[in-house]
């Protein structure tokens, strides 16, 4: 854990909370995913102000280096927010599917209704 | 029992109209409904200039969403059955009475119009697709379905409402060996089928791998978990 990793880190957490506050000002987000960013946010910047804990918890778990550990928090918490992703698109899909259905269906029962009456 | 014909069409502008007027000629005492799964070619415009009647689906949204519409439909209109009827012709009208006798006779609550009754399957890649995924539902239900591929099946009152209520849920082999699990009764009646009348087949190389994949991870490990 270098000075320069530590630098790349903090900035990374700025241009990425830049995002953030942009999206939030254009009513982009839902509270729910700035809730993440800033989550994501916070782990790196704690990661880049106290190497101690890379440190520590590389050699618990055994890694070469620290950096690696750094890696593979930041890959272990995309894989989850992946996770809730494919989840979300499951059910916006559901949702989706029963609305288009339901749009056909009234159609339908309208136009029998007008050709009875 | 009033049945309820559902004939999903996406892009049948070339066999929509034969396949209906050939069940409205043998086959008039049962109503039918088409649901058009948002056509990008002119099936929607044939089928309303035909009369015929329909859902047209402002969008496409898949055989599996497409098919429960036409259950919702069912539920919504009261009928006691319903059958998957293919709009491009493979499907032979005559082959509804039998089906609905059987269903009444059996008191089945899916009955399945099967190739593969009284003839044998040939040896071709689709029908060692055909004799896997049997084997599948033999192993995980203990029950042997001879045709667990074919399109043609007529579900009763109670496999409408589980088709209506349930997302994700197509008319498909894993969706059968689910619902018999859960208790079902399926039998199976010999029908004949006709090669496509028009357009090409939906099954191509890859896609039929897909298809196999998705079936067999399906049965084997997804139906086991849902609710």
């Amino acid at each position: 854990m270098n000075i320069s990793l530590r630098l790349f880190l903090a900035v990374s957490a700025l241009i990425v909370l830049y995002f953030v506050v942009r999206k939030i000002k254009k009513s982009r987000f839902e509270a729910a995913d700035a809730l993440f960013w800033l989550f994501f946010i916070f782990a790196l910047v704690v990661l880049a102000l106290f190497p101690q804990i890379s440190y520590g918890l590389s050699g618990v778990l055994g890694f070469e280096s620290p950096s690696n550990f750094v890696f593979l928090c930041v890959i272990g918490i995309l894989i989850m927010r992946v996770f809730s992703l494919t989840a979300k698109t499951s059910l916006m899909r559901m949702k989706l599917d029963s609305l288009i259905q339901e749009i056909a269906l009234l159609r339908a029962q309208a136009k029998d209704e007008n050709d009875q009456g | 029992m009033k049945l309820l014909v559902i004939i999903p069409a996406y892009n049948e502008e070339e066999s929509i109209v034969q396949t209906v007027n050939e069940l409205r000629a043998v086959a008039p005492q049962y109503d039918y409904v088409v649901v058009n799964d948002g056509s990008k070619d002119a099936t929607r415009d044939i089928c309303i200039e035909n009369g015929f009647n329909l859902i047209d689906l402002p969008v496409n949204i898949g055989l599996t969403g497409g098919f429960q519409t036409g259950m919702k439909y069912a539920l919504r209109n009261g009928y006691d059955a319903a059958v998957q009827f293919d709009a491009d012709g493979q499907h032979m009208p005559s082959c509804l009475e039998p089906m609905l006798h059987a269903m009444e006779d059996t008191g089945a609550d899916i009955v399945i119009g099967s190739r593969f009754v009284t003839e044998k399957k040939s040896a071709s890649m689709r029908m060692i697709g055909s004799r896997l995924i049997s084997a599948m539902i033999k192993l995980t239900t203990g029950c042997s379905i001879k045709d667990p591929t074919s399109g043609l099946r007529m579900y009763n009152r109670a496999m409408i409402e589980c088709f209506s209520a349930k997302s994700d849920f197509g008319p498909e082999p894993d969706s059968i060996a689910y619902l018999i699990r859960k208790g079902a009764k399926v039998a199976e009646v010999q029908a004949s089928m006709r090669e496509r009348q028009a357009g090409e087949s939906y099954l191509t190389f890859t896609r039929s791998i897909e298809y196999m994949m998705r079936t067999c991870i399906s049965i084997l490990f997804v139906q086991w978990f849902r609710g």
